[in-house]
């Protein structure tokens, strides 16, 4: 498993969320964001005012005007599911039919038996039809006996809406349970800023870390290093990018951050 | 110094140089002091000190319902739990929650419903705890301010803040801000708290007798206090992040200065 691989897939999966690195405005919920109502529509995280004369933000975080949209990123907020996300959850209760997973999200996730189990292509044809002799479904296909309480899998989001729980599933690339490594969780909503502009973030902490990341957009980061230094080192790191994730200019920031530890620390 | 809360009030409330007991004006508010973010556990959390007042709020979700059976299909639920510590007043309040606690819960939840978006949570509840460790009058009005702060750290979508104040009558003086002992002594009462995206009132209890004129005067010594207090809560959330850039700020000059050196 290639690890740029790992950060090409994952960072293709946000919107154009770091845009040019530049000061942006502050703001927090209620606060009058224009009252140019001709030129600009309400994007992610505003609103119009009751009186439908001004635009208003939802969140406390960072005012962005992208075109004609105004757009406000949260600092601070809950990982809410999509589908096609890749998230990382913790086995937190099973029964005969399916487990239930924490995804740091409001509602828990739910992963069916069916889809822990990979099914193979049909072994040619027989008598004009697929042949699926060699992998028709057993019992062992509809039994949670695979993972166990407490388990750490990366797991993929099939479907998620605000009624129904949103379904898992681990069949895919990079997909599956963890044996080692750590799983940190920060705020979700600064994930965009631990991969960094066109991943230069995280290819930064990669290189000088020597150390494998698997970023999910539930706030979930898994690691694992040569040793327990560098793993502490990268967890560090990202404490620190998530504590700074409002300001500007921090790849660079990061960098000089980590050689000087590095020396700190003395570490290679 | 500390106020004990005896039975037999003062009897003015006013000093002789026309100001109040704690040297205050007729329209001047106490100090007040707030911070969000400082709970490392909870999603969201603010703290007040309002006078003698000190309280914490957090505020978790939106998580699972429990018990399972006040979920609500259609929207989310928002639970408020005021509590008072034995030690915030003068005598020792009995831990158990009372009947003015409940209440207290009831009418802060139903003034923060306006802001928030609980349609958009089904089968949710967002739980605000509100712990009082000192109280000193006007609790309730400090618990709604700062549970707006809490929930606008916990990156909750609001349509706006909101603000609350109590204003009153005292030894027939018009004045804002009660403290507990003009609470007690004073004749009128009246708590109010405002949403400010369409400025309506959202909380307005009344405890006392006045005239109409005077009632209509109060309103307008409640918006001026409500006006500054609001301009408070906006510094105090972004605060917290303009102390971490300065601090960044701060920083990096040194490095370029020793650079120079």
């Amino acid at each position: 498993m290639s690890d740029e691989e790992e950060v090409s897939e994952e960072y293709n999966n946000f919107e154009e969320e770091e845009e040019a690195d530049t000061a942006r405005e502050l703001v927090v919920p209620g606060e009058i964001l224009t009252d140019d109502i001709k030129n600009f529509i309400p994007g992610r995280g505003t609103i119009y005012s009751t009186d439908k004369k001004k635009i208003v933000s939802l969140h406390i975080g960072l005012k962005q005007i992208s075109k004609n949209y105004i757009n406000v990123i949260p600092l601070r907020g809950l990982y809410v599911p999509q589908p096609g996300d890749k998230v990382i959850g913790i086995i937190v209760d099973k029964n005969p039919v399916k487990y239930k997973l924490d995804i740091n999200s409001n509602d828990f996730g739910q992963l069916k038996p069916k889809n822990t189990i990979k099914k193979g292509k049909p072994m040619g044809r027989r008598m004009g039809r697929p042949n699926y002799r060699d992998n028709r479904q057993s019992r062992d296909d509809f039994s949670t006996d695979k993972f166990n309480i407490g388990d750490i899998l990366i797991v993929k989001v099939l479907s998620a809406d605000r009624l129904n729980k949103p379904e898992l599933t681990t069949i895919g690339k990079y997909l599956g349970k963890k044996h080692s490594g750590i799983v940190i969780t920060i705020d979700p909503p600064k994930i965009p800023r631990v991969i960094g502009r066109d991943g230069s973030m995280i290819k930064m902490l990669k290189k000088l870390t020597n150390t494998r990341i698997f970023v999910t957009q539930n706030g979930r980061i898994y690691l694992e290093g040569e040793d327990l230094v560098h793993e502490r080192l990268l967890i560090d790191a990202i404490r620190k990018i998530e504590r700074e994730a409002h300001t500007v200019g921090l790849t660079d920031r990061m960098q000089a951050y980590i050689e000087n530890e590095k020396v700190k620390r003395d570490i290679k | 110094m500390t106020l004990l809360i005896k039975d037999e009030y003062p009897e003015k409330l006013f000093r002789e140089d026309g100001k109040r007991l704690d040297g205050r004006d007729k329209t001047e508010l106490r100090p007040i002091k707030m911070e969000v973010g400082m709970l490392k556990n909870a999603d969201g959390s603010a703290y007040i000190e309002w006078g003698n007042n000190k309280i914490f709020a957090a505020v978790f979700g939106p998580r699972e319902v429990h018990p399972h059976h006040l979920a609500k299909p259609d929207k989310g639920i928002l639970r408020v739990f005021y509590r008072m510590a034995t030690y915030s007043v003068f005598d020792r309040k009995r831990p158990a929650p009372g009947r003015r606690e409940k209440e207290i819960s009831m009418i802060i939840a139903d003034c923060i419903k306006p802001v928030l978006f609980l349609e958009l949570y089904p089968g949710s509840s967002f739980e605000l705890f509100i712990e009082v460790i000192d109280a000193d009058g006007g609790t309730r009005c400090a618990s709604t301010t700062i549970a707006a702060l809490a929930l606008a750290d916990a990156g909750i979508p609001m349509r706006s803040l909101i603000t609350s104040v109590a204003v009153g009558k005292i030894d027939g003086e018009l004045v804002t801000d009660l403290s507990g002992i003009e609470d007690k002594a004073g004749e009128a009462d009246l708590p109010t708290a405002i949403t400010w995206f369409n400025e309506e009132l959202s909380l307005l209890q009344f405890d006392g007798d006045m005239t109409l004129k005077e009632l209509e005067t109060l309103m307008t010594y409640a918006k001026d206090a409500l006006t500054k207090i609001y301009e408070m809560q906006f510094n105090t959330l972004k605060q917290k992040y303009i102390d971490i850039q300065e601090g960044i700020n701060q920083k990096t000059n040194e490095n370029e200065k020793g650079g120079d050196n």
